[in-house]
């Protein structure tokens, strides 16, 4: 007797995905053209076939076990050649913005960074915050409020020590979330691909050092370079922009990073090591400040204007989510780069007012990465590394952490 | 006010509704546009599911067309305009010269003096013909034809001096023809849609991968290779043959609709292949196999049953070059898992049928955006002008139609 398995259908999981840029779903007949000329899908296991099938049954588990939906980049080569107008690179989209959702802890937040409201408001919110912040640290330092005195220093409005007061908090928080997404997403893949558990019933877990080395280097490496994001056929040229941007957003990170250890901290403990902001226009790393964040407003620009082209040509959809993530980087790079042009011009009732917008933007940014579409970050990224690492444990190469890199398993 | 009925199109469905009106009383003309009576079911090596050769039913309907004062045809002719009213329609026609006469039965003294030679269309440009020819060895009529191209050349002399004498006529011009007519019949049928337009399928970078109507041609007998299925680029028997069916319908950027007809196509030139050969492996790429009804049903069991067929669920979406002239074809495996690449000696895309209608529409007549008729009162579809179907159906359609014309031109008269 054959074994019956009944589908239970996750309704919501499908109008979810519909109501996300993918209604055309149900247009799918399976001939998997799509899987064929896809030039990322892999031969062991193409996609997106597979997956228009599982969420037009509203198979949601199945979905969300489910790496491969991020190993594509949308590029629209599958919806071009699609004979039913399925439009798989779009469905693959939304069902990548549901995920977000699903593994977004606490979810209702993503409910509200989904919609353009919500991530105003949650903007106006950060206003707000860093604004009493700097009232309050205007009883400290003695300095007028809301306008500092004198020449235009946002140090004098805000320093570095209320900023990370307010900050900090929040970043562990998010980087929690960003934890707990990714450590379900990975068990959901881990089981999705059918891949063998140990005899007391765990996943294998390579040591953290081998994780490290052998898959998740690979996986910065190829994403740096967007090597898989150039094969796309039909958007490629949206490799460029996309790179700037990431580009722009690691300078940017080396900056802060480097700002914070000599003004933050060096600056207040021992200030003969440290600086006080803002650092004068020529040193090295004020002038990778305001490259990256050219790039950044430059990268994102192209991002937008190629993202509009490929949709008005009907090669991909952009849905609201999209357009938020674009707007709100676009948002931080021009209200930073304005306020560092107001303030050289020492124009005081415009310099302060810009660089809150800016703090609230910033703040929206973060606060977003697990919630919003920003959080292809975390889920891609680990979706390559568990390609690498799902390719090892097929080939018998990876066990349990006991192999030292690149040698062959016996 | 006439009575009379013009159907446009000679072949299966036109010679249908043709003799059909005629044996019901009625005068009819036929307007065919190429040289010979039968469409494209004179290019078919057999039909399905009984796999008898197209001479069957084309034979006897010739015989009925010849046989009836009533019917009147011209071949190498156009329709040029339609205007009047149902029961009055006038009807412009264009006839080409044959530049024979018809006592002119046999070419070769002609052939021998002509020095073009070009792709015979008939063979899909699998073989050539001279400037004097011969159809097809089954042509109804029976009687040469030599190229416009030539007439006025001395090339056109030396054929008419090789022929004997009253053969040849290379004055022969052009005639326009008035025709009254009460209804007109539009079985203008279907041609293969064009391979080339499937850009991923790079169909014409391969030697080895034929459209399923040049299989047709090369299993025919009378077809280029005598009916010995041979892979056009060395003409060795391949020992694999891959076919991809939905090549173009089924599909928005195509062919919207189902062709009906290429799954059976398929599965019928599998069993000439497995006949020619029973070592040769046979595959076939499908979305859904369709094989309406209880017949069609048992002749998709009958292959199935044969080991050699192996049928893949998936769309071939890339083809490839492979070593020796082969070609790979490229699909996922949707029951099996995984990407399929197959190599095999060669490939025959199942193209689908569009209607010619899309490309050259009659004066006068509405069609839908896929290029099929809309029909009106006096201007009756049938066959493959109507709708995607096989010979059985068009047969049908034809005589539903002729019946549909008859009542016009009492109604009217």
């Amino acid at each position: 007797m054959a074994e019956y398995k009944r589908v239970e259908p996750d309704l919501d999981f499908i109008k979810g995905v519909m109501e996300s840029g993918g209604d055309t779903l149900n247009r799918c007949y399976q001939c998997a053209t799509c899987s064929v000329v896809c030039p990322l899908s892999t031969p062991e296991s193409p996609f997106p076939r597979k997956e228009m099938l599982w969420a037009q049954w509203g198979l949601a588990s199945k979905v969300s076990g489910d790496a491969d939906v991020w190993l594509c980049h949308q590029c629209g080569d599958c919806t071009a050649y699609c004979p039913r107008g399925a439009r798989p690179g779009d469905v693959l989209g939304a069902i990548r913005a549901n995920a977000i959702r699903y593994y977004a802890r606490p979810r209702a937040l993503a409910g509200i960074l989904s919609k353009p409201s919500g991530v105003l408001g949650m903007v106006i919110a950060g206003m707000v915050l860093f604004f009493v912040a700097a009232a309050l640290w205007a009883k400290v330092t003695g300095e007028a409020f809301p306008f500092p005195e004198g020449y235009v220093e946002y140090h004098k409005f805000l320093s570095v020590v209320p900023i990370d007061i307010v900050v900090l908090p929040i970043v562990g928080l998010i980087a929690w979330a960003c934890y707990l997404g990714v450590r379900d997403f990975w068990g959901d893949i881990y089981r999705g691909a059918g891949l063998p558990l140990s005899y007391n019933g765990t996943a294998s877990s390579p040591s953290f050092g081998i994780l490290m080395t052998r898959y998740l280097w690979p996986a910065i490496k190829e994403i740096l370079s967007h090597e898989r994001f150039k094969k796309c056929g039909q958007t490629s040229e949206r490799v460029k922009g996309h790179l700037w941007a990431l580009w722009a957003f690691i300078i940017l990170f080396a900056v802060t990073v480097y700002v914070m250890i000599y003004a933050d901290v060096l600056g207040n403990l021992w200030p003969k090591a440290g600086f006080h902001t803002p650092l004068p226009l020529w040193h090295p790393v004020k002038i990778a400040g305001n490259v990256g964040a050219i790039m950044l407003i430059a990268g994102i620009w192209m991002i937008k204007t190629m993202r509009e082209n490929k949709t008005r040509e009907g090669i991909l959809s952009s849905s609201t989510q999209d357009w938020i993530l674009i707007w709100l980087i676009f948002a931080v790079g021009i209200t930073g780069l304005g306020a560092e042009i107001i303030r050289l011009a020492q124009v005081k009732v415009l310099a302060y007012p810009v660089y809150l917008v800016h703090l609230g933007c910033v703040i929206t940014l973060f606060v977003s990465l697990p919630y919003s579409k920003f959080a292809h970050l975390l889920y891609r990224t680990t979706a390559y590394v568990h390609q690498h690492y799902a390719e090892d444990i097929r080939a018998g190469k990876a066990g349990f952490g006991l192999e030292k890199p690149g040698r062959p398993a016996h | 006010m006439s009575k009379s009925i013009l159907v446009v199109g000679g072949g299966f469905s036109g010679l249908t509704a043709a003799v059909e009106a005629a044996e019901a009383g009625y005068d009819v003309y036929i307007v065919e546009k190429e040289s010979y009576l039968g469409g494209r079911v004179a290019q078919l090596n057999k039909y399905f599911p009984k796999l008898c050769p197209p001479t069957c039913g084309l034979e006897i309907n010739f015989r009925r067309v010849k046989t009836s004062p009533r019917i009147t045809f011209y071949s190498m002719a156009e329709v040029q305009s339609i205007s009047g009213s149902p029961g009055n329609f006038k009807v412009k026609l264009k006839v080409n010269p044959r530049f024979t006469t018809p006592q002119c039965t046999n070419c070769k003294p002609g052939e021998e003096a002509s020095t073009t030679e070009v792709p015979d269309q008939f063979n899909f440009g699998m073989s050539t013909r001279k400037a004097i020819y011969m159809p097809h060895p089954m042509a109804f009529p029976n009687q040469c034809v030599v190229d416009a191209a030539v007439a006025a050349t001395e090339e056109g002399q030396n054929i008419k001096a090789a022929m004997p004498a009253g053969h040849v006529d290379l004055n022969q011009k052009a005639e326009v023809v008035d025709l009254e007519v009460g209804a007109v019949i539009v079985a203008t049928g279907w041609q293969p849609y064009d391979p080339n337009k499937m850009d991923n399928l790079s169909f014409s970078q391969f030697d080895n991968l034929i459209t399923n109507m040049m299989m047709e041609r090369l299993a025919s007998p009378s077809g280029p290779t005598e009916g010995k299925i041979l892979r056009p680029s060395d003409q060795a028997e391949p020992k694999s043959v891959g076919f991809v069916q939905c090549a173009g319908s089924r599909d928005e950027n195509h062919l919207p609709y189902c062709s009906y007809i290429c799954c059976m196509a398929t599965l019928k030139q599998a069993m000439y292949i497995r006949e020619q050969n029973p070592d040769i492996e046979v595959y076939i790429f499908y979305i859904d196999i369709r094989s309406p009804g209880r017949k069609y049903e048992n002749f998709y069991k009958k292959v199935k049953a044969d080991d050699k067929v192996h049928f893949i669920k998936g769309k071939v979406a890339e083809v490839k070059a492979g070593s020796d002239g082969n070609v790979i074809l490229v699909a996922e495996d949707t029951i099996g898992g995984g990407r399929v690449e197959q190599e095999v000696e060669m490939g025959v895309l199942a193209t689908g049928m569009q209607p010619v209608g899309a490309v050259s529409p009659l004066p006068g007549v509405k069609y839908d955006s896929d290029g099929f008729v809309i029909p009106k009162e006096g201007i009756i579809p049938c066959g493959c002008a109507k709708r995607p179907v096989d010979v059985v159906s068009s047969a049908q359609s034809a005589t539903a139609a002729a019946l549909k014309a008859i009542q016009v031109v009492r109604r009217a008269g």
